[in-house]
């Protein structure tokens, strides 16, 4: 192994989390500022596939929460599920309720939303990111 | 089906008979009595499909009772039929299920009022029939008749669709009722040759008119109870129950009137030739049963009060004869493991009771006296005497009569009278209780209302009103004087037994019009279905040649020419947009595109070309950008990485696997298609963006969105409340499609690997 792949390999170590870090974010930002469930799922799609780019496949898949199909069956079924307490409250399905939480004197803003964008994230980290994985993994060779 | 050690087995005989008979006796039983004590009509209405007003919508009236009843009626026996002609057979409850569910699509059929929704049902007991006629699904016969029933009755029940609809549009409703009201108001609407076209195409394919009528015969592959409910009692006769449904609105139409009778005519006549050149009892019936309906389709097209009735008459008659035939041509199945009439003589000594159900039925179908087939071609001859029918026409139904006769001679003399002089291997049997029982009390049906035919005066005038409003059902009156009558039909009946007696010989002389028949509409069907596998070879191989590049080109050059024509159709108002100064950013974003663009000529390298065709992607990102779409830049950038990321990884594993083949210089050679077909895509679309921005810019849903958005969804970021609330409901369908389509890849991709290895 090359010293050049070497380092690449310690760069990506230390790149994946951060990269899942901003996903992160900029899932939770997604509300008031640029970002969402969408390019925040996106966002952790690329991490993974660098990290298949500078190790292998199946490294990467292997870094994943959990399988891509149960990852992405998680993900519909939290979007799924985030729209029935609406209905509860007499309102249609998907509506979105809000509610004030006091946690440790703290006034955080809650809502079903959240949820509903979290869904989103795991649903498109878990079939694109779960897509391209396997298809590098299909043409890798032993790893 | 042709083991006769069946039949003496009942093992679970006498309970899964009452278990098989119970529902359709419950719905015949309940059906008698409702008729006793509902005036008709009788309708009521449920909404299904309020948007495209359809609604589930019964209507029965004296066609509809007529049609309950014999459905429920007939469906009892061939039920009672059936546990005893299917006793012991492995799959005999699935026979029962599907003829169950047969019989409640029928029922659907005939009491809906609404045009979709009687084609539903419909296209259910098309596939039903398909279902029951491939019963036998390990003989190829079967396979192939039951796709043929299947490919002709659907293809039919398609133009039913279309027709369906045409005339929904025309009339401005899909109620039957509705439509015969607002009849004169759009009668002469040139579009109603083809919805009536349409109509008579899924009428005719269901009962087997010319040029369709060929499924039939060969759908007699399908049990016994299955050919004398579907194919002969009901199932069959649906087309003409439409026809007649509508023969209320159309009936003056002159297009109606000739179409019906010419063909209806045609169909009888080729027919009853086809029948003389049958050796097969029940392919014979066959044949007969599409004499009679092309008969009934004449009489729908025959305008009149007194046709209208001939056809009530004659849809019950034929159904109280021609049942029983079947079921005695079950019978010497069974009993004598044979239906060859070659084969068949003298069986009134072994089989005396299938004997006297025959007689009877036959003297039915001949229109002997006393019977009601007399009462019904007594009323037919009527009604020909009253319409001005040409003499050609009325020779033709002659003609249909003799030989109509002449099987009534063959079911009833031929089978039974005579010595039996042909050796045979197990002597022939009776059949039991539960296959006599249905035959004898059909035709026994028939003798009753022959001879007292005041009974069935109301229900046969009411199912005529259905077809022609302006009769009186209390002036029904089907008692006839039976002198002129035989008289009338006195020739009918002679040249009959004179063609029973010459049948063999007939027979010989029908043999030569083979060649004739080799070219008849089957050999069309045949033709139809051994093309269709070439042209898919054939255009498989060109569309799908396995060269992605091809593949590309074709998809590029469609796109660019469909929406060249569309841009062409919608008239060129498109102008340059005003030249504004742009600002630097956005100058410089549009730079980095069009030297990503560039740069793609020269490079030939797979890598580095991605790597160039990556700056497009990223000068857009820019673009977006600085043009105050940050989510769309947000999401272009990542789309890009993850692009470029995914395909450079598998290139380099690509070429890490076959080292040698990547070395081939790729090739470098101007191609004019190529460079057409890009060019002429490339000025398309930017004579779309032209047309884009020469329109207005409509700030409606932004001013809707931004002032929304904080307030109702607590949210300043108006794409993401789009995407997560406003029309959440979306965003979940795609995240759905998204998990089908790695369901759809996964096994795929899972296989290249396992091939690999």
């Amino acid at each position: 192994m090359t010293s050049r792949a070497h380092m690449a390999e310690i760069f990506m170590r230390g790149l994946y989390p951060l990269l899942l870090i901003a996903s992160v974010v900029i899932l939770f930002r997604g509300h008031n500022a640029p970002g969402g469930g969408f390019i925040g799922g996106l966002m952790a799609v690329a991490a993974s596939a660098s990290y298949a780019l500078v190790f292998n496949a199946t490294n990467a898949l292997n870094r994943l929460p959990c399988a891509p199909v149960r990852l992405a069956g998680i993900g519909i079924l939290l979007a799924l599920l985030s729209g029935v307490p609406a209905i509860s409250q007499g309102l249609p399905y998907l509506t979105h309720p809000w509610w004030t939480i006091n946690l440790f004197q703290v006034e955080l803003a809650a809502s079903t939303v959240m949820l509903f964008d979290l869904g989103v994230y795991l649903a498109v980290w878990g079939t694109i990111g779960g897509s391209c994985l396997l298809l590098i993994h299909s043409i890798e060779g032993e790893a | 089906m042709d083991n006769p050690e069946q039949n003496q087995t009942s093992k679970k005989g006498p309970d899964s008979t009452l278990f098989h008979l119970a529902i359709p006796t419950l719905l015949f039983s309940c059906l008698v009595w409702w008729l006793f004590y509902q005036p008709l009509p009788w309708s009521f209405q449920i909404a299904w499909v309020p948007s495209l007003n359809i609604g589930f919508s019964v209507f029965v009236d004296g066609l509809s009772a007529q049609f309950l009843l014999m459905i429920s009626g007939i469906g009892c026996l061939v039920f009672l039929y059936g546990t005893g002609y299917l006793a012991g057979h492995k799959k005999a409850n699935h026979v029962f299920l599907l003829l169950l569910l047969f019989m409640l699509a029928m029922i659907g059929a005939v009491v809906s009022d609404n045009l979709i929704v009687l084609f539903v049902f419909w296209e259910l007991t098309s596939v039903l029939s398909f279902l029951l006629v491939g019963f036998n699904h390990e003989e190829e016969n079967n396979r192939k008749s039951a796709q043929q029933a299947m490919l002709i009755t659907g293809s039919g029940g398609l133009c039913l669709l279309l027709g369906c609809i045409l005339l929904g549009q025309i009339a401005g409703t899909y109620s039957i009722q509705l439509l015969i009201a607002r009849a004169p108001l759009f009668i002469n609407d040139p579009r109603l040759f083809w919805a009536l076209g349409f109509v008579f195409i899924g009428a005719f394919t269901k009962s087997a008119q010319f040029p369709f009528h060929f499924w039939l015969p060969n759908a007699m592959a399908a049990p016994t109870p299955v050919s004398a409910y579907l194919h002969s009692a009901t199932m069959v006769k649906l087309g003409i129950y439409l026809l007649a449904r509508l023969d209320p609105a159309f009936s003056d139409l002159f297009f109606w009137e000739v179409s019906l009778i010419t063909v209806g005519i045609f169909t009888a006549v080729i027919a009853a030739i086809q029948t003389i050149y049958e050796r097969d009892l029940k392919r014979i019936l066959a044949w007969s049963t599409i004499a009679t309906l092309g008969t009934l389709v004449m009489l729908v097209g025959m305008p009149g009060e007194g046709a209208a009735l001939a056809t009530a008459a004659l849809f019950f008659a034929h159904a109280l004869y021609k049942a029983p035939l079947f079921f005695v041509a079950g019978n010497l199945d069974h009993g004598a493991g044979t239906r060859q009439i070659d084969c068949l003589t003298g069986m009134r000594r072994y089989m005396p009771w299938t004997a006297t159900a025959a007689f009877f039925a036959a003297i039915s179908m001949a229109g002997l006296p006393l019977t009601f087939g007399f009462v019904a071609k007594d009323i037919i001859n009527l009604a020909k005497s009253q319409a001005n029918l040409l003499q050609l026409v009325s020779y033709a139904a002659f003609f249909v009569n003799v030989v109509s006769v002449a099987v009534a001679a063959i079911a009833a003399i031929h089978i039974f009278w005579g010595q039996d002089t042909i050796p045979r291997k197990a002597q022939p049997h009776e059949a039991n209780l539960r296959m006599l029982f249905p035959p004898l009390v059909l035709a026994a049906t028939g003798l009753l209302f022959g001879l007292r035919p005041a009974l069935i005066d109301p229900l046969l005038g009411l199912a005529a009103q259905s077809m022609a409003p302006g009769l009186d059902p209390n002036k029904v009156d089907l008692s006839y004087d039976a002198i002129p009558v035989i008289e009338a039909t006195f020739g009918t009946l002679a040249l009959g037994l004179f063609t029973y007696l010459r049948w063999d010989w007939l027979h010989n002389k029908f043999n030569r019009l083979q060649a004739i028949q080799k070219r008849g509409p089957e050999s069309w069907y045949n033709a139809v279905l051994e093309t269709l596998p070439l042209v898919a070879v054939r255009s498989t191989r060109v569309f799908q040649n396995g060269m992605l590049p091809r593949y590309l080109l074709t998809l590029i050059a469609t796109v660019a020419a469909l929406l060249a024509t569309l841009l062409a159709a919608s008239g060129l108002n498109w102008q340059w947009p005003e030249m504004e100064s742009l600002p630097f950013p956005v100058l410089g974003a549009s730079m980095v595109i069009a030297a990503g663009a560039l740069a793609t000529f020269r490079v030939s390298d797979h890598l580095i070309l991605l790597l160039v065709g990556g700056m497009v992607g990223y000068g857009s990102a820019l673009l977006f950008l600085f043009t105050g779409a940050p989510d769309l830049a947000l999401t272009q950038f990542v789309v890009e990485t993850i692009f470029v990321v995914v395909v450079a990884a598998v290139l380099v594993k690509l070429r890490s696997f076959r080292n040698e083949t990547a070395k081939v210089p790729p090739e470098k050679r101007f191609r004019p298609l190529h460079f057409l077909v890009a060019a002429s895509f490339g000025s398309v679309f930017v004579i779309l963006c032209l047309l884009v921005s020469a329109l207005p810019f409509d700030p409606a849903l932004t001013d809707f969105y931004g002032a929304r958005s904080l307030l109702d969804a607590n949210g300043r970021n108006v794409v993401n409340i789009i995407l997560v609330d406003f029309r959440a409901l979306d965003t979940l369908g795609e995240i759905s499609v998204l998990g089908f389509g790695l369901l759809a890849a996964y096994p795929l991709l899972k296989q290249i690997r396992e091939k690999r290895r």
